[in-house]
């Protein structure tokens, strides 16, 4: 357990260190407040019954939680570039503490920024949610945390090189806003789409958030689309199914003596 | 009698229809200084990854601290310290924040880890950059601190992969001061990698690897007896046909 906190600390004192990263996860929903609240408000079809910032605003903190908890969680290729993932690996904990710290790491990373942001967002789009909506969204926030971060853990024990870095980020990334509810209701695309936000993670952290925060909207259709109870669920099996998929992963980690030999034997 | 430090049995790794390693017999006893001495690419850090658990070994089986590599592989990283032959240090952390990391990897508890932490960086000459990033010290003393993390959990097996690699020769001779005061005070296994004869001459006994085979071992003095030459070198020479290093230093 104390290798766990060890780890999650690590992950914090880095990341408050990295002050440009922080400043730039908090900054980037405003962006998109701003700019595409502006434009996809013109074209949405919702208005009249919703404000499209207000509609956007569970999408937001969805986006914040995603681009926290991925971003946390491959800094393990990073861990890998410079040696610390060894260091980690020749202690004698298992290789499944080293994946439950690093997600965990990456859940209070995607909490704090997504945290930090709902409490000026919200109040600034006039959305008032009740106490229960407001634990709600706490809860949707820690959840998909927790999901994205085992998610990025299998991603970041995949990649082998930070070349690939980019290119997964945004592979990954846009995709999963598009598919996510975050910006537009998912109800209205075609089925081929439909199937592919069924296993998108982030579409359920949006879905458990819209609950949370547009529940006075859900009569109008701009609530939360799926069962609060499937919402959880699934984001608990993409929890799940990351870190044991991703423990193993890194215990491939004995890669490092193969490159290391083939350096040697040039 | 307690068992060995280390203990090897047709040992071997390969990687595809690369043999790193070939067949590996070895008995490195209690507080015995040991060193491995070979070119690049002999097998040595397959070797200490084999003996470290960072690898599964293709054949045979080894016990280190008494535990089986494999099958206890959590005993045995309890057991050894290892210092990479690449600094594996967080640039970004500072120097006590990379050892009170490395202390809660190790479940050490505050009050045995802080005073240990203190201990070290007195030793090891970094009390005054305590609160420095790691990305700015000196290769010497990335290295210092590297050893010092990989003693903070007082090991019974110190694994030494090439620790001197890519410092100037004053930074090495300081580090090297260092490991021999260690051994003494703490009366610690050292097994030692290296390809500088020099840096084998100390060891109590020196195992030659060439080619992921071992070619030699026994005490400096014996195997320059038995080879009948003055200079490991030349032991590696008569025994392997070949050079030991590549001209000039480095």
């Amino acid at each position: 357990m104390r290798a766990v906190y060890g780890i999650v600390v690590r992950e914090l004192v880095r990341f408050l260190r990295q002050r440009a990263r922080a400043v730039s996860s908090v900054a980037r929903p405003f962006v998109w407040l701003i700019f595409a609240g502006a434009g996809f408000a013109t074209v949405f079809s919702g208005a009249g019954a919703i404000d499209y910032r207000r509609y956007m605003t569970p999408g937001l903190v969805g986006m914040v939680v995603m681009f926290g908890a991925l971003l946390a969680s491959l800094s393990t290729v990073t861990d890998r570039d410079a040696g610390v993932l060894r260091m980690v690996l020749v202690a004698p904990i298992r290789r499944s503490t080293v994946a439950l710290g690093k997600a965990l790491g990456a859940t209070l990373l995607g909490t704090l920024q997504a945290l930090v942001v709902g409490a000026i967002l919200v109040p600034l789009v006039g959305l008032s949610p009740t106490p229960a909506g407001a634990a709600l969204a706490l809860g949707a926030v820690v959840l998909t945390s927790l999901a994205l971060g085992a998610l990025g853990l299998v991603l970041a024990a995949s990649i082998r090189s930070l070349e690939n870095f980019a290119g997964v980020m945004n592979f990954v990334v846009f995709p999963m806003l598009f598919l996510s509810g975050a910006l537009y209701p998912l109800r209205r695309l075609g089925p081929a789409l439909q199937l592919l936000a069924r296993v998108n993670p982030l579409a359920y952290g949006v879905d458990l958030l819209k609950h949370a925060l547009l529940a006075d909207w859900a009569g109008a259709g701009f609530g939360g689309e799926l069962p609060i109870a499937l919402d959880v669920a699934a984001l608990a099996v993409c929890a799940g199914v990351g870190l044991v998929v991703a423990a193993p992963l890194l215990a491939r980690e004995g890669g490092v003596t193969r490159t290391a030999f083939r350096a040697g034997a040039k | 009698m307690s068992p060995a430090a280390i203990e090897a049995r047709g040992l071997g790794k390969d990687y595809g229809s690369i043999r790193a390693l070939d067949r590996l017999d070895l008995e490195v006893q209690d507080a015995e200084f040991f060193g491995f001495l070979g070119p690049n690419g002999a097998g040595k850090t397959t070797t200490v990854h084999l003996l470290a658990t960072l690898v599964q070994p293709s054949r045979g089986a080894a016990r280190v601290a008494g535990h089986d590599v494999v099958r206890a592989s959590l005993r045995v990283r309890e057991k050894i310290g290892l210092v990479f032959q690449d600094t594996t240090l967080d640039r970004d952390l500072t120097v006590e924040e990379n050892l009170r990391f490395a202390a809660r990897l190790w479940d050490l508890p505050g009050r045995v880890g802080g005073p240990r932490i203190e201990r070290l960086l007195g030793t090891f000459g970094l009390l005054e950059r305590r609160r420095d990033p790691v990305r700015t010290l000196s290769g010497g003393m990335r290295r210092a601190l590297d050893v010092a993390r990989g003693i903070l959990h007082e090991p019974r097996v110190l694994f030494l992969d090439e620790p001197t690699a890519g410092l100037d020769p004053r930074a090495r001779r300081s580090l090297w001061e260092l490991i021999l005061e260690l051994r003494r005070s703490l009366g610690l296994t050292v097994f030692l990698t290296t390809h500088y004869v020099e840096e084998a001459e100390p060891c109590d006994r020196v195992a030659v690897l060439d080619r992921g085979r071992l070619v030699a071992l026994g005490s400096p003095a014996e195997l320059k007896r038995a080879t009948g030459v003055r200079s490991l070198e030349e032991v590696f020479l008569a025994r392997t046909g070949h050079p030991l290093a590549e001209p000039g230093p480095g």
